[in-house]
């Protein structure tokens, strides 16, 4: 999985949003839905990390930055 | 003019003598100037030093007092034309110019030719405003040239520094009016203009009279600043005053401290500024990410994503389905099968003799199983099989009876 870091936010969101809606379109196989599934799961995983990454980067720089005034 | 040799050298007196009879033959000419230290000796006579108002050479010029009376009282610094003469001194070896006649040039003239010279230098295109640089934002150091110690450059610094704390000098201080002003102005100003650190230059002065004034429209000294690469804020007298240098500057400040402003920002407007933008920037980004976030938790919330049971247990149902249909077919099956079993049954049943012999026939067979049907075929004595509608008889043939 460590490669899979590597991908960007964007990456990540828009095949999230491909194999959630292979998976709701029931064309796959159990084994390729269960297989997406844990795909979809690992994505959104790393969508969520870099989101929150990002937000507390915001929320650290902006109490730094109301210290520093004043 | 000698023919001489370290062997033939020629005495002073005979050098000195020919020097004076080159000069006298040389006749009276008018010169123009400033004077300088005018200094009426006890005596009929008069000794003044007559500069020049552009560069720093002089000369020495006497006269009869008489002859400077026609000119007093003179203003310092007075610009002077005189109709003199060169005279050799052969004790000294010295040359003075004899003046017979001064005359002041007026203001009125004066304004003719700097009028004059305003058209020369703008039809030059010397004061065209595509030729004007802008002033850097923030310059690394200021150059200012102002007078020795004078309030235009506490006006100056103080101001700037007000605005921006950091701002950084580089001062020269000169001579601003009189004779040695434009020399002076004009050797600061080159001396700042090959400074790469310095990139923005005040060249201030209080106010002052006309003539105070004059060397800030000498024509080199406007010239050199039309030449400056680096941009130049003039702040020279009052607002009324217009010398030619601040035409050619390319940004004339009504006084220092309008010039202290023009070239720093101010630090606090500066400093409302950029938190206006960060402002801007942290609600731009903020937007930005919650706009994500609701796209991931969108797709997060979807009901494969949230329960993914769903994969699996709509196969299950899939599954069950296909096993109670397969129940029902194979059930089915068997009953239709169970239907034709007892239609053959029924058929078979009406094909069986069975109900001959209930009639009341018999079947008799011989050993062997074969049916008896021929009389003439059985000799007697042969045993037969009756069979009846219930039960078997053994027989044996008595006879035949045709």
């Amino acid at each position: 999985m460590a490669a899979e870091k590597k991908i960007s936010y964007e990456q990540a969101r828009d095949e999230l949003a491909e194999i959630v809606e292979s998976l709701e379109s029931g064309s796959a196989t159990l084994e390729e839905s269960l297989a997406l599934w844990e795909r979809g799961e690992a994505l959104a995983k790393i969508c969520q990390e870099w989101l929150d990454g990002a937000k507390s980067k915001i929320a650290a720089s902006r109490t730094s930055a109301e210290d520093g005034s004043e | 003019m000698f023919e001489t040799s370290s062997e033939k050298p020629a005495p002073v007196r005979v050098v000195t003598e020919a020097i004076k009879e080159y000069l006298d033959r040389l006749g009276p000419i008018w010169i123009e100037g400033e004077i300088s230290e005018l200094n009426e000796r006890s005596g009929g006579m008069a000794f003044m030093r007559l500069r020049d108002t552009s560069a720093d050479m002089s000369l020495s010029v006497m006269c009869y007092k008489t002859v400077l009376a026609s000119v007093q009282p003179l203003p310092a610094n007075a610009r002077v034309v005189i109709h003199a003469k060169a005279s050799w001194y052969t004790k000294s070896g010295t040359l003075t110019m004899s003046a017979k006649e001064i005359r002041q040039v007026g203001v009125g003239e004066l304004l003719a030719r700097l009028e004059e010279l305003k058209g020369v230098l703008a039809k030059e295109g010397l004061f065209d405003s595509d030729r004007k640089v802008s002033l850097p934002r923030l310059p690394k150091k200021v150059g200012l040239i102002c007078g020795r110690n004078t309030d235009a450059m506490k006006d100056v610094v103080e101001n700037s520094r007000r605005r921006w704390p950091a701002v950084e000098f580089e001062i020269r201080e000169v001579a601003v009016q009189g004779s040695a002003a434009v020399v002076e102005v004009s050797q600061a100003l080159a001396e700042l203009e090959a400074r790469a650190d310095v990139d923005v230059i005040i060249i201030t002065r209080g106010g002052g009279s006309f003539e105070d004034l004059l060397p800030f429209s000498d024509e080199s000294l406007v010239r050199l600043a039309g030449s400056c690469l680096t941009p130049i804020v003039s702040a020279i007298g009052h607002e009324k005053d217009s010398p030619l240098l601040d035409l050619v500057a390319d940004y004339r400040a009504s006084t220092p401290t309008d010039a202290a402003k023009r070239v720093v920002p101010d630090i606090a407007q500066e400093i409302a500024d950029i938190d206006l933008i960060r402002q801007r920037l942290f609600r731009k980004v903020t937007h930005l990410l919650d706009f994500e976030i609701s796209t991931i938790s969108h797709l997060t919330a979807r009901p494969v994503m949230k329960d993914p049971m769903v994969i699996v247990t709509s196969r299950v149902d899939q599954i069950s389905t296909a096993r109670d249909r397969a129940a029902r077919t194979m059930t089915a099956l068997i009953d239709s099968e169970k239907r034709e079993l007892k239609q053959v049954r029924a058929h078979l049943r009406s094909l069986s003799p069975q109900s001959t012999l209930d009639r009341g026939y018999s079947v008799a067979t011989l050993e062997g199983g074969a049916i008896a049907r021929d009389a003439a075929k059985i000799p007697a004595g042969s045993n037969l099989t009756i069979r009846l509608a219930k039960g078997s008889l053994e027989a044996t043939v008595e006879r035949r009876v045709d």
